[in-house]
């Protein structure tokens, strides 16, 4: 359960550049997870509710989370056949050889998040 | 009056990680120190693997060991015992380490006085393999009481080590582990991993775990010429 970890980080993130700027609190953090990074929307969305509760100036008590999947897909480096990896992921389906490599799918970043502007 | 306004940040979430993981990275390069990170289910048998690792290595190399546990000095105590010098980072509940604990301890050590640094990870086969450490290797353990399952179940922790030990072999014999299987499954997720058997109990296939830091050490020193 690294994901409370990760949630920190992302929250420090966001907080650092929030403070940079004249904004209302944030009402929506927007992700992209990987399907390879290692970190469980499902988990994330706990650790973001979790988190809430410590009641952080730069977050709306309505703020939401927002998570994009990042499909994982592989091209094999021999037939150059892209494919979703399975659980034996270097597994070219049209060669059977472990010959392919990952060209998507590893991606964990925090893309965006949306505030009010202070007039 | 207010207007909504999205703030693009494109930003990495382990950033703060792996800067930090640079650091550790540069003291260590600079110290000459060669690191390993150890991963593995706990009860995999790390420890074991260390102490005997300590006691099997050439007297050339001067150890260090940073020991990652949820809590207790145990681990550490055992280190010291078999004569390498070791830090404890309790986790109080944190499930893996990361490079700013790494940092933070380093200099706890007598890094002038060390030529391989272990760093034992906390016991878990998901959440430490997504964290550099600073490390010059990141390898795998896992033993034959766990199952052949665990390389398909656990897919990021193998595409991501360079190296499996297959230990407690001495086992084989008792339980339904197929090693070909394992392999095939190692393959069929990391073609460019590999996997040395050894049982730490009885000492078997240790040598090839010795050779292969001692070819890696050789390796990393040739490469920081």
């Amino acid at each position: 359960m690294h994901e409370i970890a990760l949630m920190s980080d992302i929250f420090t993130i966001i907080e650092k550049d929030w403070n940079k700027r004249n904004l209302e609190p944030v009402n929506k953090v927007s992700l992209i997870v990987g399907e390879l990074s290692n970190a469980m929307p499902d988990a994330l969305s706990m650790a973001f509710d979790i988190h809430k509760t410590y009641n952080y100036p730069f977050l709306a008590n309505e703020a939401q989370l927002v998570i994009h999947i990042e499909k994982a897909l592989a091209k094999c480096t021999i037939c150059g056949e892209s494919y979703e990896p399975d659980q034996r992921i270097s597994n070219c389906p049209n060669c059977k050889l472990p010959s392919g490599k990952i060209i998507q799918g590893e991606t964990f970043k925090i893309q965006s998040y949306e505030s009010r502007d202070q007039e | 009056m207010t207007t909504s306004k999205t703030i693009q940040l494109n930003e990495d979430v382990l950033a703060d990680n792996n800067q930090a993981a640079e650091y550790v990275r540069g003291v260590l390069k600079d110290k000459h120190i060669f690191c390993l990170n150890l991963m593995s289910s706990p009860g995999a048998g790390k420890t074991t693997i260390l102490e005997q690792t300590i006691k099997e290595l050439p007297s050339i190399y001067r150890v260090g060991v940073i020991e990652g546990d949820l809590a207790t000095e145990m681990d550490a105590e055992r280190i010291r015992t078999s004569g390498a010098y070791a830090v404890q980072i309790n986790t109080n509940g944190g499930c893996h380490l990361d490079a700013r604990m790494i940092a933070k301890i380093l200099h706890e050590l007598p890094l002038e006085d060390i030529d391989i640094l272990f760093i034992e990870n906390v016991g878990n086969l998901v959440c430490p393999s997504g964290y550099d450490l600073g490390q010059q290797h990141k390898i795998a353990i896992l033993s034959v009481p766990e199952g052949n399952d665990k390389i398909p179940k656990y897919p990021v922790m193998f595409r991501r080590t360079e190296l499996v030990l297959l230990n407690k072999i001495d086992l084989l014999p008792y339980l339904n582990f197929d090693v070909g299987v394992a392999l095939e499954d190692l393959m069929g997720i990391n073609p460019e991993s590999s996997m040395i058997q050894l049982s730490a109990k009885t000492n078997e296939g240790m040598d090839e775990w010795i050779s292969w830091i001692n070819k890696s050490y050789n390796q990393w020193k040739e490469a920081m010429k």
